[in-house]
């Protein structure tokens, strides 16, 4: 057979498969054709366990069934081994907790779960930025239930707020966590510096011998998470933001160009590592070896995963709330120009409810038993991340440590909020950004700033 | 004396038939199974490449070819092109010229025993994952065990690089990504040293069956070894030579555990591939739709690729 016999049986082949597909009925089963926050429960056939109990699912990143002293999340891991039995006595003969544990791409399982019909669980832990690709996809159903509960009403109204959609509630917010800097006060011995001007000057002396004035997410990793964490404390800080409050990407403004050109002075006068920009979570090392001064980070992220430390003075800590506690760390919130609060990225911690889940009822249970103030505490410290959301449990002993003090006081003095504002594409939005930015700092530091920032607005706000 | 063969007894019609369609019937099971695992995802990649998700409501509605406008006008996929024909090229040339190397070598009276053959082979067996985090540990910036080779200013003028961050110097020709990130390039080595043992064993093997006797007369008449190798040796290795590279273009064009692990698609873009591109796209976006209109776009560019290797590596006389 000669070579354009193939080639066109070939081509011929699959131009018809294609024309036959793009025919062909619809496979994927329809979701219900009712807009964002559909009904709340659908066929609530929650599986039976045995005694008459129904089953609870849930999807967590952590596996109660890792005993590893040494794992990544243990904390998580040990909790839900923890509270598994207790949900159960407390529930017996009436629901039984199962744990599903799942890797970190719980967002991407859950909408294709529910696409596609499989199994999903009763109820989830989520994230703020997860929330709009949730609800692009139909994938969450509204909890309005939850208005009816005791506990409802001592929740922040913020929080509240950024959990409802079209008059919805759409989550439960448990937990928040603002973003600010873990700073060394062996290199910032008067205190981390409140503009960018001092930053760059102190952090200028600072940056010699192997040491950087600080450290931070610079990289395009992870699809972009940058845009949520340094890149979106520094715009802020600026007082700038990503979007126009319309659902559009609006990147060209003058603050946005001056917080930009800030980052690219850090880069420029080695203030920061070449790992900030390798990835994989490089930046860290950084400052947990005392080589970089500062680190800005999420309260949470820090207390969870920036351990073990050797203070720049080389003592030893096991984690941060040691090294706080002995003063050799301190918290404080970002520079910030004239006439503006410090910048700072806002998480918000809590679940969501599936549109698919069997056992809703049970899900309605699980989150009310969580809401018992000890067990939100509990949750909060083990599993969530932050501060509680509730007015009443921010006086807890649990929240009153140096550690929280301290960043609760800091909270305060910025201004926070969720990094995406009104972007609906979140995944799309921030991949954008973080590549715009790396390359005006990094790749292409001579670069036309305001062209180059008019050009990703266009191609996310093609898509609009 | 003739003895008479007994005559042979006739099959019927229905036993005829039988004996025809029972390779048919033998097959039919595997067949089904391609057909469920294979057939249908990639029928249905086809549809999705149609369809694209109506906001708030999750539903798939048919929009024609917008998916392929879409990604046609993107910079991302214009530059992951670009990225993917260089680590191709870099990679297919690098692991033939190396395996071709090697497997010379070993021919000459080396005796490869079991347990040789099993250390070559551990770069192959190892998984792509677990050789993007090996190689990626050699170049971190702070602690990697070649970073301070790559840093060195006299090494790498003017100031040294870092494997994993230097960004690509700028480009030659616009619109033409080249030269490549250093990223890219210890893509590619890495990438190569990984199936280097599969595609040196493949043409050693090859080699072993190109007759010493013709090589012998060859020389005896006056042939230099490239002459031998160019006229002898290469003709009767072709037909593996082409396996190997159905081999390195399709995984090469399609292996995504490498980028995924060594560099994450960066610094930057600068190693973001096709099949990092549909990844990205498909499990980090959730576009299923515009995941879809790229599969279809590559697989439409592995066939391409495979037709024209088979029309090269033909035998002129057959063309």
């Amino acid at each position: 057979m000669t070579f354009k016999k193939r080639s066109l049986i070939v081509a011929s082949l699959t131009l018809t498969l294609s024309l036959l597909a793009a025919c062909a009925a619809p496979a994927v089963p329809a979701a219900p054709a009712a807009p964002a926050a559909p009904a709340a429960t659908e066929a609530p056939t929650a599986p039976a366990a045995q005694g008459g109990e129904s089953v609870v699912t849930t999807w967590y990143y952590y596996d109660q069934n890792n005993t590893d002293p040494q794992a990544n999340e243990r904390v998580g891991n040990f909790y839900i081994a923890k509270t598994i039995p207790l949900f159960n006595e407390a529930h017996a003969g009436r629901f039984k907790w199962e744990n599903v544990p799942r890797d970190y791409n719980l967002v991407l399982d859950l909408v294709t779960a529910v696409q596609s019909g499989g199994d999903v669980p009763d109820v989830m832990q989520f994230d703020i930025t997860h929330l709009p690709t949730y609800l692009l996809n139909n994938t969450i159903q509204d909890v309005e239930w939850a208005r009816e509960q005791p506990w409802f009403s001592d929740l922040d109204p913020q929080a509240v707020e950024a959990c409802t959609v079209d008059g919805k509630l759409m989550c439960i917010p448990i937990s928040e966590s603002p973003w600010l800097v873990y700073y060394y006060t062996d290199f910032y011995k008067d205190g981390f510096p409140k503009t960018p001007e001092e930053l760059l000057r102190v952090g200028g002396e600072l940056s010699k011998d192997g040491n950087y004035a600080l450290t931070y997410w610079g990289s395009t990793a992870f699809d972009g998470e940058a845009a949520g964490r340094y890149f979106y404390q520094v715009i802020s800080s600026f007082g700038g933001r990503y979007d126009d409050g319309q659902g559009n990407l609006k990147l060209n403004t003058p603050e946005n160009i001056k917080a930009i050109e800030f980052m690219r002075e850090v880069v420029k006068n080695g203030l920061s590592s070449e790992s900030v920009f390798a990835g994989n979570f490089e930046e860290e090392e950084a400052f947990k070896q005392g080589k970089a001064g500062a680190f800005p980070t999420g309260f949470f992220i820090a207390v969870r995963y920036l351990n073990p430390l050797k203070s720049p003075a080389g003592k030893d800590y096991a984690n941060i709330e040691e090294a706080v506690n002995d003063n050799a760390v301190a918290l404080a919130p970002f520079v910030a120009t004239e006439g503006n609060k410090p910048g700072c990225s806002l998480d918000l911690f809590g679940f969501v409810v599936p549109r698919t889940a069997k056992n809703v009822e049970g899900a309605k249970a699980y989150i009310n038993w969580i809401m018992d103030p000890q067990n939100t505490v509990d949750w909060i410290v083990s599993a969530g991340g932050g501060f509680p959301t509730s007015a009443s449990l921010r006086a807890d002993p649990a929240f009153r440590t140096e550690l929280y003090k301290q960043a609760q006081a800091v909270g305060e003095a910025s201004a926070c909020r969720p990094w995406f504002g009104s972007l609906r594409r979140i995944p799309e939005a921030k991949k954008i950004i973080t590549n715009t930015i790396y390359d005006l700092i990094k790749a292409r530091p001579d670069a036309d700033i305001a062209a180059e920032l008019t050009k990703a607005e266009e191609e996310y706000n093609r898509g609009n | 004396m003739s003895v008479a063969s007994p005559q042979r007894a006739r099959p019927g019609r229905g036993r005829l038939h039988f004996n025809r369609t029972l390779p048919f019937w033998l097959l039919l099971p595997g067949l089904l199974i391609i057909a469920a695992i294979q057939l249908y995802p990639a029928l249905f990649t086809v549809y999705l490449s149609f369809q694209r998700i109506e906001p708030g409501t999750g539903r798939y509605i048919f929009r024609g070819l917008e998916n392929f406008q879409r990604l046609f006008s993107t910079r991302q996929f214009i530059e992951s092109i670009g990225h993917t024909a260089i680590f191709l090229v870099g990679y297919c040339v690098l692991a033939m010229t190396f395996a071709v190397l090697i497997a010379m070598l070993l021919r000459q009276r080396v005796k490869v025993t079991a347990f040789a053959i099993t250390v070559i082979f551990v770069p192959w067996v190892l998984s792509d994952v677990i050789v993007g985090v090996v190689w990626r540990l050699f170049v971190v910036p702070q602690y990697g065990l070649f970073s301070p080779f790559f840093a060195n200013p006299s090494l790498f003028p003017p100031r040294g690089i870092s494997v994993l961050t230097t960004p690509p110097p700028p480009t030659l020709i616009p619109g033409i990504y080249f030269p490549p990130a250093p990223a890219l390039i210890f893509l590619i080595f890495a990438s190569a040293w990984k199936v280097l043992p599969f595609i040196t064993l493949l043409i050693l093997a090859a080699l072993q069956t190109v007759p010493n006797e013709v090589l012998e007369s060859a020389a005896m008449d006056g042939a230099t070894a490239g002459q031998s190798f160019r006229f002898i040796t290469l003709p009767l290795i072709l037909p593996v030579l082409t396996v190997a590279l159905f081999n390195l273009i399709l995984g090469g064009i399609n292996g995504v555990g490498m980028v995924f692990s060594l560099t994450g698609g960066g610094p930057g873009t600068a190693t973001e591939v096709l099949s990092y591109l549909l990844y990205s796209i498909g499990f980090a976006r959730l576009d299923f739709g515009l995941a879809a209109a790229l599969s279809v776009v590559m697989t439409v560019i592995n066939l391409t690729l495979v037709l024209l290797t088979l029309r090269l590596s033909q035998p002129q006389e057959e063309r």
